[in-house]
């Protein structure tokens, strides 16, 4: 799992609502370096690494959503919609390597029924694979990032 | 797939003109009193949501000690730093089985008798596997017991007055 990204230039002794321009733009930063990987559905370690930013962007915009009177909440909620798409992805991952480790281990000792939930699964996690894709190009479209960094500015 | 996500809490005297450094102090006590507000659960065992609780509010009890850094000593901030990530780390071993269990148990539904009965000794596998995983959770809490953690933490986070 990656490290968060070291925030740069906070200040102590300044107002709360002036460290939030300070500090949420560098979590939005985090998240969109990873965009670069996206489109490779085999980078599965780079989509898990979303998935931790888009958290740490989410929780860090909670603790700030009082400088900015709550305004954010619709945002807040785009972002928890993305957590759960790539949380699903993640899960999905796990299930696969959990089924076909069991299924190797099955066969030592004869073998055992796991192929109709690997394909099941191996297809669910492809579908929520595609919606995450088209959810993150819908957000690209309506120029999200730069809406996040504008509200942050506001 | 019945999942649970945890929210937020609200910390009171955090507010945008306040001091940047007493935010801080004040979110991270908020959030270390959230984290071990669920423990007792954790260690009794029986609800998994105990353990799913307290790994998120370590998440983001680390997210504002990562946000909040630069407001603290470096010293002693890195030790209490690694004391949460070590709690998030071993909370997360157990959660991860319990996240496989629920999901294993609601695709039971349209398999065959013969799948069913091999995904639930996979399940059965798993819940072994939880039990072995919750033993460092366990020595962990007692370990921190010993040392005094809370006390110790609270004292170099709380806001003097």
């Amino acid at each position: 799992m990656a490290k968060p990204q070291k925030i740069i230039g906070l200040k102590p002794k300044q107002t709360f609502r002036q460290n939030a321009r300070i500090v949420l733009p560098q979590r939005v930063e985090e998240v969109y370096s990873w965009e670069q990987y996206i489109t490779v559905p085999e980078l599965r370690e780079e989509l898990h690494n979303m998935r931790i930013s888009v958290k740490r962007l989410r929780y860090t915009m909670e603790f700030f959503a009082v400088s900015y009177d709550n305004r954010f909440s619709d945002f807040i909620h785009t972002i928890i919609d993305l957590q759960d798409i790539l949380g699903d992805i993640h899960d999905g991952d796990v299930m696969l390597d959990t089924l076909v480790d069991y299924k190797n281990s099955c066969e030592h000792n004869g073998s055992c029924g796991v192929d109709t939930l690997i394909s099941r699964t191996s297809k669910n996690r492809n579908a929520d694979y595609d919606t995450f894709l088209n959810k993150w190009g819908q957000l690209s479209d309506v120029n999200f990032k730069q809406k996040l960094l504008n509200i942050f500015e506001s | 797939m019945g999942i649970r996500m945890s929210t937020a809490i609200e910390i009171k005297g955090v507010t945008p003109d306040e001091n940047m450094e007493n935010c801080a102090r004040r979110i991270i006590v908020g959030y270390f009193r959230e984290m071990m507000s669920h423990k007792d659960g954790a260690i009794e065992g029986t609800n998994i949501e105990f353990v799913h609780d307290m790994r998120v509010a370590s998440r983001r009890l680390r997210a504002a000690m990562d946000d909040f850094k630069e407001c603290f000593e470096s010293e002693p901030f890195k030790q209490y730093y690694e004391q949460v990530r070590t709690i998030t780390r071993t909370m997360g071993a157990v959660r991860d089985l319990d996240v496989l269990i629920v999901r294993f148990q609601s695709e039971l539904n349209g398999l065959s008798t013969d799948e069913q009965r091999d995904i639930k000794g996979l399940i059965e596998n798993l819940r072994e596997k939880r039990r072995t995983t919750r033993t460092p959770m366990l020595d962990l809490f007692i370990e921190l017991e010993a040392n005094d953690f809370d006390t110790q933490f609270l004292t170099f986070f709380h806001l003097e007055t």
